[in-house]
Parts: C-alpha cells; sequence; structure tokens
C-alpha cells in the first residue's frame, strides 16, 4: 500500500466566468484599432436629433428618422443613438485634425425579429488628416479584416449609400459555403460633416467605418441566433472562455 | 423593383448576357438577385432615378451602347384649359396636366406593352391606368389618372387642414391626418398626393377621355405615408426617393405616342404649372482632386467621358449634373460615379500609417474589474435597457416596442435578478454574474451613471473545497477587500418573498458606481487570459438535467490518478459534465474519500431513469474494476 504522503491531492479547479462574447468581440476590435493608432471616445446612448442625424448629413425625409426607426424618449427631445456616429462628431468638435477616432458601445433601432434585436453593438473608427484617399481606406479595411478573419479571406467593396461618407462602401467576405456576407460600411466622410464639424473639406478629407459586433461575433462564433447573447444563459456565457 | 434582362438588353447594342449585365450592376452598386431572367433590384435610397428602365440604362450606358431615344409624340400640343389651384407649391412646384380622348378603348396590346405585364407577372387594370404604369416602368415619373368624366370642378392640390376619410382606388378605406398633402375636387379628396388616387376618380375599362396628371413632389412630403397608411404604392417609392423635376414634356409626349400606337386620338391637350426652377448644381472640373480623394490617376479627358457617358454635361469647364441626378452635388459625389465606373475592387490600396501617439485608455479600470471578476467565477451579462417602469427618475420611451418595454432602466440589478432566476431554473446551484454599463435618469435633464451591477448566489464554486460553501456577504465583502481595501461596499440581501422560486439561496447583489473604483486595482494582476481564438459555439440543450453523485472509497492511495483518469475522461453523449465536488483524507483510517458529480443531459430529448441508469451503471462497473477502491453501500 502507499504512503499517503506521497498522494497529491485532486488539482483544485477554480471556476472562472468569461467576458461576455459581444464585449470580448468589441474589444478585440478596438486592441486592433488602438494597434493602428486610433484612439477611443465616448459619448453618451442618449443623444439629440443634431448629434445623431443632422450633423452627419441624415436629412428630416430619411426613413431613419421616422418613429418606426428609431426611439425617441422624453417627448421627442432625445433619442437613443442609432449608431455610435455621434461619438464621431463629438470628437471632431473637441479636436482638430489629424485625428483618429474609435468608439464602441450599444446602439437601438426599433427592430425585433430572430435577426435584429432593439439594442445591439457597433465599433466605429474615423480618421482625419490631409489626402486621405478612398484607397487608404481599402488598405485600412484589408488589415481589419485579414486580422480578424485571416489573410486568406476573400473579399469585395461594393459601393453603398450613407448620408455621412461620400463615396461609401460596404465590404463582403467570401463565407466557406461560397456565399457573400456584408461584413462593414466604409466610406470616405461626407466633406458636408467635416464642415459642420467646423473642419477645413479643402484641407482635410477623411475615412469612416463601421462594423456591427453582433454580426461577426456570430459568424466568428457560429451563432445562428443573436437572441442567444442576450439569454444570459450560463451555459451559453461558460463556453466563451 | 423588378426590371426584365430582355427590356434592358433591346437598348443595349452589344447585347450582354445576362451575367454580364448582372457583372456591371454589381459594379455600379445596384444589388440584385435573379429569377427567370428579371433582376430583382434593391437601388440605394440615393438613387431615385434608377427605378426604371431608362434609369437603369443610363447607368448601364458608362459600359455599353445604349440608345435611350424612345419615339414621342412630336406635334405641337393645344394648351389645356383646366381649372386648377395649387396652395402647396413647396410641396409640388412643378406640375403637368394632359388631356386625352380616344375614340374606342383598345381590345389588344402591342407587344412592348404586352410583354412588360407578361415578362413581370403583372396584371392589366384598364388601358389608361395600364399606360400610366408601363410608362413609371419605362421612364421612371410616376402619372396618375383621371376619369375625366368624373372630375367636374375645380382641381386643388392643398394640404388638408382636419382628419378626412379616403377611399382609394383599391377600395381601401383610410383617414387621412391633417397637414397630408392631396388633389380635391368639389371639397372631396380625389388623390393623396404621389401615393394613391380615390375610387370616385379612377379611370374604369370605359374610360376614353383621361386627365392625366405627371407632378414633381418634395420626397419629405410623401416620406412615410404609404408605410403609415399601409398601402403598397409603386409610385410612392419613386417619389420619396426623388424622381427628374425636368421629364414631364418628354414622359408626356412618350405616354401620347404610346396610346396614339393603340388608339385613335380624339382630343390631346397639355398644360405645365412651374412656381420654382430646379436649381442646376454646376461644379468645376478638378480632376485632381478627384484622383486624390479616390487615390487613383485617371486623365481629365477619361475622367470627363466617364461623366459624359453617365450623362452629366461637362462642356465649359464645369460639370453640370442632369436634373436627374439629385444626389450628386460635390467633388465626392463626382469621385464616387468615377470609382463605381473604375470599379471600387480595382482601385489599388495605398499604404495607410496613421501617427501613433501614446493615447490614454481610460477604460483600463474597468477592464481590470471586469477580468478580477470573471478570475473569481463571474460571468459578464449585457442586458436590454428596455424594462417596465422601475423609479419616478425613468426615462419614457415615446415609442417602445410593446407596454412592458416603455421605460430606460434607472439599475441594473433587477435585469440580474431576472437573469438570476433564469439561471436557476436551469438547475445551475452556483451563480455569479455581472454587468457593468451605462444607467440614464430623468431629473432637471437626462443624468449618466456608470455602474457595475454583480449578483450571486449558491455555491461559491463547485470544486471540493467550495462546493458546499454557500455565497453570502462575508464571502463577497471579503473578495472585493481584494482589490478596493480602503472602500466599504453596501451588499444587499435580496429577498425572494416576491421572486417566484422555491429555492432558498440567500442572493447577494451590489450596484456601484465605477467611480468608485480607484486606480489602486490597477496593481491587480489578472489570472484569466481572453481566449486565444475564437471558440466555435456548441448549441445549447434547454432540456432538463439529472444529477448523479458517486462516493468513493479508497484505501490504496496510488489509485486516486486512475480513477480520477478515468471518470473526469468518461466519454458519453448524454453526460454533460463531470466534477469532484468532495475530497477528504481520514489519515486514521489510513482512508480517502472523493466524490464524484455527473450532471446528464440530452440535447434532442427528457432523459428517462432508465437511460440515466444505463451510463450510470457503466460507470460503476468500469470504476469497480480498479482494484483497492469501493463505494460504500454497494
Amino acid at each position: 500500500m502507499s504512503v499517503h504522503k506521497d498522494i497529491l491531492p485532486p488539482e483544485l479547479i477554480k471556476d472562472r466566468g468569461s467576458l461576455h462574447p459581444i464585449n470580448h468581440m468589441k474589444d478585440s476590435i478596438m486592441n486592433l484599432l488602438i494597434s493602428f493608432g486610433f484612439e477611443i471616445v465616448d459619448g453618451p446612448e442618449i443623444e439629440t436629433e443634431e448629434f445623431n442625424f443632422d450633423m452627419l448629413n441624415i436629412k428630416k425625409s430619411h426613413p431613419a428618422r421616422q418613429m418606426h426607426d428609431t426611439f425617441y424618449v422624453e417627448n421627442k427631445s432625445n433619442l437613443l443613438r442609432t449608431h455610435t456616429s455621434p461619438v464621431q462628431i463629438r470628437g471632431m468638435l473637441e479636436k482638430k485634425p489629424p485625428l483618429a477616432f474609435i468608439s464602441g458601445g450599444k446602439v437601438y433601432r426599433k427592430d425585433d425579429d430572430a435577426t435584429h434585436l432593439p439594442m445591439f453593438h457597433q465599433v466605429e473608427g474615423i480618421y482625419v488628416d490631409e489626402n486621405v484617399s478612398f484607397a487608404q481606406l481599402k488598405d485600412l479595411i484589408y488589415k481589419i479584416i485579414y486580422s480578424l478573419f485571416g489573410g486568406d479571406v476573400k473579399l469585395r467593396f461594393r459601393p453603398s449609400y450613407f448620408p455621412f461618407t461620400e463615396p461609401s462602401a460596404e465590404v463582403d467576405i467570401l463565407s466557406k459555403e461560397g456565399k457573400w456576407l456584408e461584413i462593414l460600411g466604409c466610406g470616405l466622410v461626407n466633406p458636408i460633416v467635416l464642415e459642420n464639424c467646423n473642419i477645413d473639406s479643402n484641407k482635410y478629407s477623411g475615412l469612416a467605418f463601421g462594423l456591427g459586433i453582433e454580426r461577426i461575433a456570430m459568424l466568428k462564433h457560429g451563432v445562428t441566433d443573436i437572441r442567444e447573447f442576450y439569454k444570459s444563459n450560463l451555459d451559453f456565457l461558460s463556453q466563451f472562455k | 423593383m423588378k426590371i426584365a434582362y430582355s427590356h434592358l438588353v433591346r437598348c443595349i447594342k452589344e447585347k450582354p448576357s445576362i451575367n454580364n449585365v448582372s457583372d456591371r450592376l454589381f459594379q455600379l452598386g445596384h444589388e440584385h438577385e435573379i429569377e427567370n431572367d428579371i433582376f430583382d433590384m434593391e437601388f440605394t435610397p440615393n438613387r431615385g432615378d434608377c427605378l426604371s428602365v431608362n434609369g437603369l440604362l443610363r447607368d448601364l450606358a458608362v459600359f455599353y451602347s445604349v440608345d435611350l431615344s424612345q419615339e414621342i409624340y412630336t406635334e405641337k400640343l393645344d394648351e389645356l384649359s383646366i381649372d386648377f389651384e395649387n396652395l402647396a407649391e413647396s410641396i409640388c412646384p412643378n406640375i403637368s396636366f394632359l388631356k386625352l380622348e380616344i375614340d374606342q378603348v383598345p381590345d389588344s396590346y402591342k407587344d412592348y406593352l404586352d410583354n412588360y405585364f407578361l415578362d413581370l407577372g403583372l396584371n392589366k387594370i384598364n388601358f389608361f391606368t395600364d399606360v400610366s404604369n408601363y410608362l413609371s416602368y419605362e421612364t421612371g415619373q410616376p402619372t396618375h389618372c383621371y376619369d375625366a368624366s368624373k372630375i367636374s370642378s375645380k382641381l386643388v392640390f392643398h394640404e388638408i387642414e382636419r382628419d378626412e376619410e379616403f377611399e382609394t382606388l383599391l377600395d381601401k378605406k383610410i383617414t387621412l391626418v391633417k397637414k397630408n398633402a392631396v388633389f380635391s375636387s368639389n371639397n372631396e379628396v380625389i388623390n393623396l398626393a404621389g401615393i394613391v388616387g380615390s375610387k370616385s376618380s379612377s379611370c374604369s375599362t370605359d374610360t376614353k377621355t383621361v386627365i392625366i396628371e405627371c407632378a414633381f413632389f418634395q420626397p419629405e412630403a410623401i416620406i412615410g405615408k404609404s408605410l403609415k397608411y399601409d398601402i403598397q404604392s409603386e409610385a410612392s417609392h419613386k417619389f420619396e426617393r426623388g424622381v427628374d423635376p425636368e421629364c414631364h414634356d418628354n414622359v408626356l409626349r412618350r405616354l401620347i405616342k404610346v396610346v396614339s400606337e393603340h388608339a385613335n386620338i380624339k382630343d390631346v391637350s397639355i398644360v405645365s404649372f412651374k412656381s420654382k426652377d430646379n436649381p442646376i448644381f454646376r461644379i468645376p472640373v478638378n480632376v485632381q482632386r478627384i484622383n486624390q480623394i479616390i487615390g487613383i490617376n485617371i486623365s481629365e479627358s477619361e475622367y470627363l467621358n466617364y461623366l459624359s457617358k453617365l450623362g452629366f454635361d461637362t462642356e465649359g469647364g464645369f460639370v453640370t449634373v442632369p436634373s436627374f441626378r439629385s444626389d450628386v452635388k460635390t467633388n465626392n459625389d463626382l469621385a464616387e460615379e468615377i470609382a463605381r465606373v473604375v470599379g471600387y475592387d480595382n482601385v489599388a490600396t495605398l499604404d495607410i500609417n496613421i501617427p501613433k501617439n501614446k493615447k490614454l485608455n481610460h477604460k483600463d479600470i474597468e477592464k481590470k474589474l471586469r477580468y478580477f471578476l470573471i478570475d473569481h467565477g463571474f460571468y459578464e451579462v449585457i442586458n436590454s435597457p428596455f424594462v417596465n417602469l422601475d423609479s419616478d427618475l425613468a426615462i419614457k420611451v415615446d415609442n417602445p416596442l410593446d407596454s412592458n418595454r416603455e421605460f430606460i432602466r434607472t439599475n441594473l440589478t433587477n435585469s440580474l435578478v431576472e437573469n438570476l432566476l433564469f439561471n436557476e431554473r436551469r438547475q445551475k446551484d452556483s451563480i455569479k454574474l455581472f454587468e457593468i454599463s451605462d444607467v440614464y435618469s430623468s431629473n432637471n435633464g437626462i443624468h449618466k451613471k456608470r455602474k457595475l451591477s454583480i449578483i450571486a448566489s449558491g455555491r461559491v464554486g463547485l470544486n471540493y473545497e467550495e462546493f458546499s460553501k454557500k455565497i453570502n456577504k462575508k464571502y463577497l465583502s471579503a473578495l472585493f477587500q481584494k482589490i478596493s481595501p480602503n472602500e466599504i461596499f453596501d451588499f444587499n440581501v435580496l429577498s425572494r418573498d416576491l421572486l417566484d422560486t422555491k429555492i432558498k439561496n440567500e442572493i447577494i447583489s451590489l450596484e456601484v458606481d465605477i467611480d468608485k473604483f480607484s486606480i489602486d486595482i490597477l496593481s491587480y494582476v489578472e489570472i484569466s487570459k481572453p481566449p486565444v481564438s475564437f471558440v466555435q459555439y456548441n448549441p445549447i440543450s434547454d432540456l432538463p438535467c439529472s444529477f448523479k453523485d458517486i462516493s468513493y472509497s479508497i484505501k490504496d492511495y496510488s489509485k486516486i490518478q486512475e480513477l480520477q483518469d478515468l471518470l473526469l475522461g468518461y466519454k458519453s453523449d448524454i453526460i454533460k459534465n463531470i466534477y469532484i465536488f468532495d475530497y477528504f483524507e481520514n489519515e486514521k483510517q489510513e482512508e480517502i474519500k472523493i466524490g464524484f458529480r455527473f450532471t446528464f443531459q440530452s440535447k434532442e430529448t427528457t432523459l428517462n431513469s432508465s437511460e440515466i441508469e444505463l451510463v450510470y451503471n457503466d460507470i460503476i462497473s468500469e470504476s469497480l474494476k480498479i482494484i483497492g477502491i469501493s463505494i460504500p453501500g454497494i
């Protein structure tokens, strides 16, 4: 029989928790962007129409401003931000170019179904300097996508429309199943937006991009139902250690 | 919008294949799907000019030789005498009326008109409405047809001053609200401008004399109306995105031509009312600027050639924007035109180097706090802020999703209580959760606070040292002392009296401003590391679990490892997890007691006892093959 002194007790496994997969994804993307030279700026989730729409060249007639798309609060005096872009406006009003900001966080749209939630997360970035071009924007987007999905992923740029960028593009990646999946929107900052922030659009130009975190997290983790992220089910959360 | 490939290609000299056209459309940014040689187009909202065959051809003309010269009626037209008053010129600055009388309603259509209905699977309605719909498809300009015999008095365009009942030509009764722009005749609304006409003034299969209205409406006046009144309207879709304010004469002459190809016209006259000239945008030619914006190097002649093909006038050192391109106003807009033509994917990348300064990351404290918590078994959650009223200071949502989500939460704890109960119902007996979020309240203005909230209940942990210890205030206070020794935290024991649960474990919660944590926390060295790769999620089961414990007595200590290896490595489709919950060495009796807990759960079905027993008995029989161990009682 063995001498008991020789015996080590079983390994004491301390239970560790985990970061929420959406916050982890958001942090990963923001850390990547910080490594490129971007600085984090924050802004409120309850915003004014001026910062959420007007300053971003989203006109009164734009469908996004309708009550069926945007949550308004306190007798329409404010709204829940529909994107993280107002933070960029606040940043541009505070600092002079060259500037490179990112902001990440919760945004709200009046959707609630299997593929859309009224609350979701975005990360946005903006870089304003002299002679910033669409070709440089493409370079940045390639770097972001390759970091997220690997250097062998195929991507394409499609012309698109956002009131705050011109030219505007949407970027798709080719899935393993051969389907193009939309990953992010981007473009050169519309000179009207720069002027709204007292930046001389003849001297400076800027690039901007925005990513939906849930969509990327779903792709990376293989989650097919967006609602799983917000059930707070420990069986779900404990998988993301 | 559906556009038939055959309707496009008949105007393209090169006769490209459908796949070639499809590739070019994608390059230009016009997303679509193809079914039965029909392009189901999804245009971006700034490209209302593309919502027609001609509009799309204008864009494709940059790649192909496109013939857009449809035949029009070229004779001089008499001026129509119509009693019309425009009381809302700011909404409709430009409107034309055409009156047409034919001798007989045709009983069949020419091929091109017939094919429009056939190819797109559309139903014919009546002759004039059919021609109007076809013209809208071909030119992008919606027109509205009134049966002239049903318009007996003055026609007025105005905004209504009170709510009015209205029956659409599709037999739908709606109540129009004050300020809606309408056409009225004889004090009755006969057309909700840009959206749908009335039943009382609509054409029928017998209509031989028609008044056709061709208007430009400001998109702001039309937007949202079809959704509001639940009316499917191709016309409103076009007006919302902006139509060409200068196309009326050409469109109406084309309409006369189409009618004349189907019936003898007995009488035709036209009149236009224009209160304001459409602004003309002229942008100085500056190819260097275009090259700088895109990051390419094209010549001026190449630049102007592309624009010219897209319908821009490039004479005299200026780019003059055509009236149908209301979306183009700046060099950035023109750069997008060029980038589309070159192809976004063909623009070579240029190395980007953002100056790297040492930048302050003010989220470091929060990050440390999060890692401290996960190191001690806490899981981070994110909850929706939409709740029922939880405080007098809660901010009210004007347009909530439903009455249970009418306010913005003023605390995080309530959400965490819900999360705790959710997991208790799923048989979790060690629950530690936290959330960090902004919280808003309204008290003489909107106030924001960034908060941490934690909730914990049940076992401290599932390992053999913590399994039998319960979470309480003392445990959590000691934990938080580690990172904030100088701070006293006000942990609460939440009552279960009002909660829908029979579980008795204490619920401990804390909600605190993030500001309460000082930079001292930055010295904490985290144990957990972020995952090196993104794990593939394994779908979870919501079916009930069963637990089975086996306690072993071991005299031959050398067998402990063998037993652990066997049991912790035991594989079964219905075993969710296995852990050691008890370990005790009785030195006097030279005996070790070790307890294993098995959690059984299936992804497909609720397990019955015999399915569980089968695996359970196998575990026992396999483990008892190890000499020197026993299971007391067996």
